[in-house]
Order: C-alpha cells, then structure tokens, then sequence
C-alpha cells in the first residue's frame, strides 16, 4: 500500500508539473483530491490494514494530500500568472495608430500675437482700450494736429462714410479719446482695425491692425519712450535686441522717430530678413505733440507725454515668416491650424 | 525727390563715400529710398580694338571681328554694322554685360558662327552726340584714338555720378529741392554750403511799360512777383542743367522751360513762363475762374472751372491754372520772342482742391501743396533771371512788379534750454544746443540758460521748444537717447469687461473645436441679397463708403453670416472636409440713413460648422456651452430666417431676450456661395450677452442622500416637441428634480401613425432625506399627470 501510495504520488506531482491551464489542474484536483480522487480511494482501503499500521499510513496519506495540495497551489499562481501575461500580450495595440483626439480650434494668428502684446505691456502697467473704427475726421486727424488739406493727409488714402465720417486710418484716433476722458497719469495701449485704401497685394491690405500705445505724466522723456520700447523688443525678439531711433515725422508726435530692432534673424550682422541692414523697422513714435495734448486740455507745460503705434500685421507675418498678409484674412483652414 | 551727387557737390562739400552720406542722411531725418549709380546701367563694356574682320559665310552683311581687349587673347565678336574698320577703337560689350538700355548681352552664335558680345552704337549706350563725338552716327561708336584697349567705358564716359532719392516728410516743404537738402547736408557733414548768388545785367527801360499785374485775391495768392524778359534766344540748354533735370525726373526742353524747372528744383519754388505776346490787354490778373469760363492746358486738355478756381488771367481770358499748368496758348514755343516769367506763392489747400478736383497733378502743385516760402519766391525769381543772363537766353527788363501784402517777420521762440531739453531726458550743453540751431540756419543767440532763436519763414514748421529738441536730437544724435524703465508704481494694466469676456468666449471655442477667422468689415453690397432677408429687415440698412476699393468692398457689414460662408466656401472648395469657423467682431448699425453720425459698433459671434459629423444639434450644443458660459438662461424657440432650412432652425432667447440665431444654411443659399454641403451657422449678438450680469459662483454642498432614477417611456402626437415634455416632467417632479435627460425617441414599426415614442431618465432627490417610496410614487404620478396633460401616455 506504501508503494501505491509513493506511485501515486510520484505520478500525480509528474502530472501537475505538466498541468499549463486551470482547467487541468481542476482535473488533477478531482483525480487525487476528490471524493472520487485515487488519494481518497487509497484512505477508503485502510480498513484493509493492520489497524497498527493504520495510523502511521493514515498520516501517510494525509502529508501526501497536503503536499500535492500545495503543489497545485502553487501550480495554478503560475499558470494564472501565464494566462494573465498570455491575455495582456494578446491585448497589444499598436500604439502608432492615431489616438481619438477631441479637437481643439486655434486663435487667428494675429489675435495669438495680440495677447504676447497685450501681456507685456500690462505687465507695464497700460490699460487695454477700445475705440470706434468709424471716427469722426476730428479725432482721427483734426485734433492730431491733421487740419483739413494738411499735406500729412495725403500721407494716407482714407476711406470717408459721409462729409465728416471715415474709417479710421490709424489707432492714434484713440490717444484722443483717451485723453479726453482720463486725467493723467495716463498709460494705455489701444489695439485695433484700421483702413487705408491700399490696394490688395503681398504686403498691403486696407484693412489692418495697430496697437496704439500712450503715456501722459509730469516729467515724461524720450528716454521712457525708449525703456519700454526697449523691454517690448526684448520680450518680443530676444534680450538681446537693440533698439534705434531714427528722426522722422508724424503730425500728433515732436519729435517723431521710425523705431528699428536689430535683426532678430541674424543678431544685426545684415542677411536677406533685414535686407542687410541689420535693423527691422517696427514702428513710429514720438513725444505726444504739444499742440494734441493742448487740444485734449492737458497743459503740456506741465505734462508730456509719448505715443507709439504698432503694426499687428507686420509684427504676425514677420514672427510666422508669412510671406503674403492675404493668408491672414483668407482663412484657409490649414493655415489657421498652423499656430 | 531725386537728386544727382554732383548736382549737390556744386553746393556743398561731400567729403564721404556716398553710403556713408546717406546713412548719416538717414539719421538725420531724410530717409533714402534708393541710391542709384549711373554706372549700374552699363557693366562689362570696355575699350576694344578691332585687329581682324573677316566676312560671315552664310550672310552678306554680318562680318567677323577679333577684338583686342587687352587681355592678350583675341575675342570674337559677330557684328552687322558696316562703319568699322580694323585699328578702330570701339565699345565692346563683352559676355554678361549690361546697357543703358536695359539690354543683357550673352555670348552667342549668329548664324552659326561663335559671337562673344557685341559691339555697341552710340545709341546702345544711350549716349547723344553732345555726350561723345560720333554718338550719333549711325552704326558703332567709333572712339577717340587715344584710348587705352581695356579701358570700363564707364570711365571713359565718366558716369560717376549717383542718383540718390530722398524721401521728405511732410514737415520739410523746404527741402523737396537741390538747395534745401545741400544746407542739410552740409550741417551733417560738418563742412561749407554755399547758395549760388544770381547777379544779372538788364537791358533797361522798364517793366511798367510791358505789363500790369493785379491779385484780386491775397488770400489764394499771398505773393505774386512778375518780370519781362525781350529778344529769346531759344536753343537746347548746357549739358549740366540737362543732366540735373533728367536726374530728378523730369524731360529737357528747352532754355527757357528748362530754366524754369531747374529753378524750381534748386529752390523748390515752381516758376511760370508765359509767352508774352499772347497775353491780350497786357494786363495780369490773379483771379477766382468765373463759372462756366475754361481752359485748355499745355497739355492739350480742356478743363471748365469753377469759382473756387484760382487763374492767372491776361486782360481776358485764363492764361494759366494758378500754381498747377499753364495754358496752351501762352505756352513757350521755339518761335517765342518774349517771356513774361512767374514767380508767386499759393495757398495750399486751395491748389489742392483744385489739383484734385480737376485730377491734374504737377510737379509745381505737388510743391504748391506742400507749401513753398513767400520769401523765397524772389530768390528763386532772381535765380532764374541769373540764369538767363548766363546762358545769355535773352534781354531782361528792368525792374520787376512785387504784389503781396507784406511779408512775414518770422517767428521768434523764447525758451530756456532746459525746458528744450526735458521733454528728451538727454543733457545737451547750451553751446551745443545754440551752435546746432544756428548751423540749421535758426538763428539762436543764449543768454543765461534762454535762447532766442528767430525761426525764418522758411522753417515754418518750427513753432515751439518740441520742434526745436528734435532739431537739436538729429543733430546730436538719437543714439546718444538711453533708455529708462517705466517710473511709478507698477500696476497691472486693466482689460475692459468686454475684452475680458471676449477673450473667455474664444476660449471656449477653441476647446470646443473652433478655428478663430478673420475677415474684412466691408464687403459686397451685393453679399446681403444673398440672404434673401425681407424687405423691411433691419441688416439691409448699411453704412456704404464714399470711396471704396471696389464694389466687393464698398459696404460696412451689419452681419458677419455673408463673411463666414465665403470662408466656408474657399476651405470646402479646397477640399477641407470638415471645419469649425467663428469670428468674433463688429458689425456695423447706422443710428440714421443717411448716416450723420457715427454708426453703432457692436460685437457679434458668428459660427459656421460643416462636416460629416456635424449636424444641427452639435451646433447648438456649442451655442449651449456659450450660454453656460455667460450664465444665461436659455430657451430656443422655432425661427423663419430666410436663409435658414424652414424646419432646422432656431431663436436663442438669453434671459427671455432674442440673441441670435442658429440652424442649418438653405440649400439655396448654399448653392449660391458654391457650397454643395450641410452648413450649420449661427450668429449671436454679444453686446446682448456681454450685458448679462452673470451670478457670482458660490459652491453647493453636494448632496448627502441618494438619488433615485426612473426612467418614463411614453407616446404622444408627433409633433409634440421633446422641449414640451421635459418642461411637462420638470414641472411634475418640482423640488425633488435633480436631472432629466432625454435617452429615446422612436417613431415607425409598432408605434401607431402619427404617433412617437419617447423616453427619459429623471433623477429625483431630495436635499433633506432619503426618498421614501411614498414620496417616489407620489412624485411619479404627478410626473405622469403633468405628461398626459401634454397629451403622452405612459406605454404599457
């Protein structure tokens, strides 16, 4: 009985060695374990034993139990270890495949570039205001110190709605508006459309965007107008642009300066973006006109004040490298995913 | 204007290469538009000398020459020309050249045979008889004997000068001329300008006894001076004043014209030459045009004038359009014998009007428009009389006649320097402030720290202390400007509410899937019908331009729907399968038509979906999440836009207020913006949604009992709405409803005709306990009543 027993056993651990899936190991449970199992069949014969031996066979049989209990114990942990790595593999993706993406939109490009803008100069402490883009011809050129016939007139092709109405032709019409209704101190930028009756073409289009900005305060200098030129050239192109002045002239502005940057492209050496010059031209500028503050009832012997205006459309195209503004109002819907 | 180099070198010292002239130019305040060397025009032609001609085989005036250029070895040059002979000297354009006409010479072969250039004819080099002897003949330059081979032709025909175009601002009338930007210039560079000083002998008798001369009107003509000149010698003018004319622009004629147009563009004062036998009466009259009286101009064309015209009539007729073009019939011919010779100042703005209600425009009212100096006006008088004496181009009679009604002292500006200097924040000694002043001839004088400086008539642009600190800083140099930071408290700068809400909005919709466009605030006035609004609709009142690009351009939008479907159009054209578009901007609502005053300006959202997975719905959920947005309550109810599909289409009503409209396009419409898809659009009024006063979020305790859901499957009529049945069951279950959402709705097979199925969950909670199931069974028949009273029918 000791021999069928070390047979069994030695059969029984060859078998559930071989075992690779649950359902095997379920039948070598029934097989040795069961109530029908050939370990229980071995226990039912002890009756046929010398009842001395019957003990120490008894125990036998139960270490015997045991051991292939945990035997299959431990056999089934790894076959369900396999059958859960065996599912996981199957369950490989290919990961390259495109993902189930919710789309988002984009910002227009200008308006992208708008809010760099906006961002620093209220970093600057400058108000965003809005303005009428129909202005009467008094705040677009009369009180900018443009009187009727001035030759500065012919210096812009506007577009008029009636004897005294027109679209505006410059965001300055706004440093007005502003002054009339503020008390200095006074720092605002007014971003915004403006047309002239350019022609369609690569670089021109009539309708356009400024971003007008204004200081009014005692003691104001050319010096702070260029400070803060200065750090919006440096958050806009680099910490190391530089920035130059060069004398020119605007009616509402004295002195009146084109302001260029050092070519962001090639660091100022000269290269085709600069058309070798090493400067970018990016906006006019000057101290407020002492004729403009007077008109808004700012005594301009006690205050001064500057202005710039900003080019949003040439400052996009320039950081995009756009080759043609059209692509800003043609909404061509790769275009505008493209920013 | 453009000036030539050695035009400006007879009055001013140029001690720097011409880049640098400019440069410094540029810095200070005249920016160069271009510079252009006359030797650009004509590259890789030299001296050549012709050793060898030999006949061309395959034709009879074609010869073959080896040409000597000086480098040893013998180019071959094919030419058709029959005036050469070997041992001539003549221009060779070698292989890669460029002529004054524009030409590219290439190497070659002419009928076979190996051409390496061409030999050039005194016409190719764009060069007259007066320019080189032997330029005009006909056939090749022969050349001068003692030239060397090799030798650029540019040297030989000094083309050293440059053109260079200077771009004046407005501020600076008094340099749009030779002498204005030679002063500059000589202040830049530091070195000697010197006007030229007209001296001329008359012939005596007096200019009493040849004309009368009256302004009627001082206003319109503030200086008016006139001289008589006997005895025209007309002939071609000296190379020198050709040569500057053409520079600027403008054609030789001849002595006298041309003297006229020299002085003008040496002084910047336009000047007048009349013949002087066709002014009837003798007599000079500066006058208003006369209603219905007209003039015919040198131009040929005949002009009717008005009396807001000014003329310069002889004792009858206008003989001149004042400032602008002088009339064809006192023209300066060939045959002229005497010359009545303008030099006067008009005013501005009325040169202008009539420059441009007429359309004409001259060199001399474009001056006139700009603004020329009254005291001026004699120099450039005297200049010209100078001149004639020089070129001995006639006999000059004695004495001129002077009409104006004085002139002006100049201004005087009194200002300490450091009130000159404060609006800069650069120290400038008071020296060098006085000296800079005086060298720009502003006569200034210190005394302690306040300077006087007596500002002639000519710099009438200087008016106070800001144009005298930027007088000083071109000067100085805006170089020597260093920037400061911004003083005072830093504060962040504030948006208004509207951009504030504006920005939010864009957001959203660039979550949402969105692409921002956009587009111009005029358009079509054409594009409007394409809506087929109704006659009365408020969106046909528009603001139109005056003066548009175009029709395509010529109205200010009350909407942006026309806008959005051309863009819609072009992507779908393009083949873009799908897209979502919005712009957010303003449309444009006159107050009155005509409009007499500014129109009202107010934001507007338009939408514009199309794609496979588009559809009214996903358009309205976007609409949805807008509202949510700015905490509007919204409802939707059934709208009839023309251009909308009748029966997919909607009002949002925001707070019981119309804001807008959603719904799918009208085929028709669609098809007339070449749109063969679905288009699902929207146009919301923002200002209406902006002015909504959104409730402050305050946190809501979550809930701390279950809820229970019940889900209600019912019949009713089909034409029941599903906004109908969910008021019905939010009504019903009052306070304890939590959520209902709509999860069937089923119309066919096994439902009666004219019937539909639909079916909602509802979740009911109460705040205060767990629902009983009294309460559940109480509430769920009240639910029930509330829906049969909409007329649906529990399903069995």
């Amino acid at each position: 009985m000791k021999q069928q027993l070390e047979a069994i056993k030695s059969t029984a651990i060859a078998a559930i060695g071989e075992c690779d899936s649950l359902a095997q190991i379920d039948e070598m449970r029934v097989k040795y374990l069961g109530k029908k199992g050939e370990l229980t069949a071995l226990l039912k014969q002890m009756g046929k034993l010398d009842p001395a031996e019957r003990p120490i066979m008894g125990q036998l049989v139960n270490e015997a139990k045991a051991g292939l209990e945990t035997l299959i114990g431990e056999r089934s942990a790894v076959i369900k270890k396999n059958e859960t790595a065996l599912k996981l593999k199957e369950e490989t993706i290919d990961i390259t495949m495109p993902g189930k993406a919710h789309k988002t939109g984009k910002l227009h490009p200008l308006n992208t570039v708008l809010n760099d803008m906006i961002d620093i100069f209220q970093s600057m402490g400058f108000d965003v205001v809005d303005g009428p883009e129909v202005e009467t011809d008094y705040y677009n050129f009369e009180a900018l110190n443009v009187p009727a016939d001035h030759p500065a007139r012919d210096m812009q092709d506007t577009f008029y709605l009636g004897e005294n109405l027109l679209l505006r032709t410059q965001t300055s019409a706004a440093q007005i508006r502003t002054m009339e209704n503020r008390k200095p101190p006074i720092r605002i930028i007014c971003p915004g459309r403006v047309f002239r009756a350019d022609e369609v073409d690569a670089t021109h289009s009539p309708v356009f965007h400024q971003i007008e900005g204004l200081v009014v305060d005692k003691g104001v200098t050319m010096c702070d107008l260029k400070g803060v030129l200065e750090q919006f050239a440096h958050e806009i192109y680099g910490k190391d642009t530089k920035v130059k002045f060069r004398p020119s002239f605007f009616p509402f502005t004295e002195p009146s300066v084109e302001v260029d940057v050092s070519c962001s492209e090639c660091g100022g050496k000269g290269c085709r973006v600069c058309k070798g010059s090493g400067w970018i031209e990016i906006l006019g500028a000057g101290m407020v006109h002492p004729k403009v503050l007077a008109s808004c009832g700012i005594d301009p012997e006690v205050y001064s004040g500057f202005a710039f205006g900003i080019g949003l459309d040439r400052l996009t195209t320039t950081r995009y490298k756009i080759s043609d503004i059209r692509l800003l109002f043609e909404n061509d819907k790769r275009f505008l995913d493209q920013f | 204007m453009k000036i030539s180099l050695n035009q400006l070198k007879s009055y001013v010292e140029i001690n720097v290469p011409v880049e640098e002239l400019c440069d410094r130019m540029v810095m200070a305040g005249f920016e160069v538009e271009s510079i252009e060397s006359q030797g650009d025009k004509l590259v890789n032609v030299v001296v050549a000398k012709i050793e060898k001609i030999t006949p061309h085989e395959n034709s009879d005036h074609l010869q073959i020459c080896q040409m000597n250029i000086g480098k040893g070895e013998l180019v071959q040059i094919v030419t058709g020309a029959q005036n050469i002979k070997e041992g001539d000297l003549v221009p060779a354009a070698l292989d890669n050249s460029i002529l004054p006409n524009g030409m590219n010479i290439k190497a070659g072969k002419l009928r076979g045979v190996e051409s390496n250039g061409m030999l050039c004819s005194g016409e190719e080099l764009c060069l007259t008889e007066a320019d080189y002897e032997g330029a005009g003949v006909h056939g090749i330059l022969i050349l001068k004997d003692d030239l060397n081979v090799g030798t650029d032709m540019r040297e030989v025909l000094g083309l050293d000068d440059y053109i260079i175009d200077f771009k004046i601002t407005a501020n600076r009338p008094d340099c749009n001329c030779f002498l204005g930007v030679a002063k500059e210039i000589g202040v830049v560079l530091g070195t000697e300008f010197k006007a030229p000083v007209p001296t001329y002998k008359t012939v005596g008798q007096d200019i009493n006894d040849y004309i009368k001369i009256d302004v009627e009107n001082y206003e319109l003509c503030p200086r008016y001076i006139g001289r008589v000149v006997k005895n025209l010698r007309i002939k071609e003018s000296p190379d020198w004043m050709k040569k500057a004319i053409l520079a600027s622009g403008m054609r030789p004629i001849n002595n006298i014209v041309d003297i006229t147009n020299f002085v003008m563009l040496e002084t910047g004062n336009p000047m007048h030459a009349f013949n002087y036998n066709e002014l009837l009466g003798k007599h000079i009259i500066v006058r208003n045009a006369k209603d219905g009286e007209s003039i015919t101009t040198l131009d040929g064309k005949q002009y009717d004038l008005n009396s807001d015209m000014l003329v310069i009539a002889d004792g009858e007729n206008p003989s001149c359009l004042a400032g602008i073009m002088g009339g064809l019939e006192s023209e300066i011919t060939d045959d002229t014998t005497d010359l009545f010779l303008e030099s006067a100042k008009f005013k501005r703005d009325n040169i202008r009007h009539t420059a441009r209600a007429l359309g004409i425009r001259t060199e001399a009212s474009g001056r006139f428009e700009k603004g020329i100096d009254i005291v001026n006006t004699h120099y450039a008088m005297e200049r010209a009389l100078g001149l004639i004496y020089e070129l001995d181009a006639g006999d000059i009679i004695e004495g001129e006649i002077d009409r104006n009604q004085g002139l002006p002292e100049g201004r005087i500006i009194t200002v300490t320097t450091d009130k000159i200097m404060e609006l800069i924040g650069v120290d400038v000694d008071d020296d060098t402030i006085v000296k800079i002043l005086n060298s720009l001839g502003l006569p200034t004088t210190l005394e302690g720290k306040t300077i006087t400086c007596k500002v002639p008539s000519i710099r009438d642009d200087i008016e106070g202390r800001a144009d005298l600190a930027e007088e000083v800083m071109r000067i100085y140099g805006y170089d020597h400007i260093v920037g400061t930071p911004m003083r005072g408290a830093v504060i962040r700068g504030k948006k208004l509410p509207e951009r504030i809400k504006a920005d939010a909005l864009k957001n959203l919709l660039c979550s949402l899937g969105g692409n921002e466009i956009t587009t111009y605030s005029f358009i079509s006035n054409k594009a409007i019908d394409t809506l087929n609004l109704d006659a009365d609709d408020e969106r046909r009142n528009v603001v139109t331009l005056l003066n548009p690009l175009g029709e395509e351009y010529s109205t200010m939008r009350s909407q942006l729907l026309t806008s959005m479907l051309n863009v819609v159009a072009t992507n779908f054209n393009r083949k873009i399968t799908d897209a979502r578009f919005f712009e957010i901007n303003k449309r444009f609502v006159p107050k009155a038509l005509p409009i007499t005053e500014q129109p009202y300006e107010l934001p507007t959202l338009c939408l514009g979906f199309y794609g496979k997975d588009e559809d009214f719905f996903t358009l309205k959920g976007t609409v949805e999440e807008i509202m949510k947005l700015f905490g509007a309550h919204t409802e939707y109810e059934r709208s009839s836009e023309n251009y909308m599909h009748p029966g997919r289409q909607a009002t949002v009503k925001a707070n019981n207020k119309s804001v807008g409209v959603l719904g799918e396009l009208h085929p028709d419409v669609a098809a007339t913006y070449d749109i063969s898809t679905r288009v699902y659009v929207a146009e919301i009024k923002l200002d209406e949604l902006f002015a909504i006063n959104k409730r402050k979020t305050i946190y809501k305790p979550l809930p701390k009992y279950p809820a229970v859901e019940r889900d209600f499957a019912f019949l009713c009529d089909k034409d029941i709405s599903i906004g109908t049945l969910e008021k019905a069951i939010i009504s019903g279950a009052s306070r304890l409803c939590e959520m209902v959402e709509l999860f069937d709705v089923y119309s066919g097979s096994q439902i009666p005709e004219g019937k539909k199925s639909v079916a909602f969950s509802v979740w009911l909670r109460s705040a205060d306990s767990t629902l009983s199931d009294e309460e559940i069974e109480t509430v769920t028949n009240k639910i029930l009543k509330k829906l049969e009273a909409a007329g649906a029918e529990l399903r069995k």
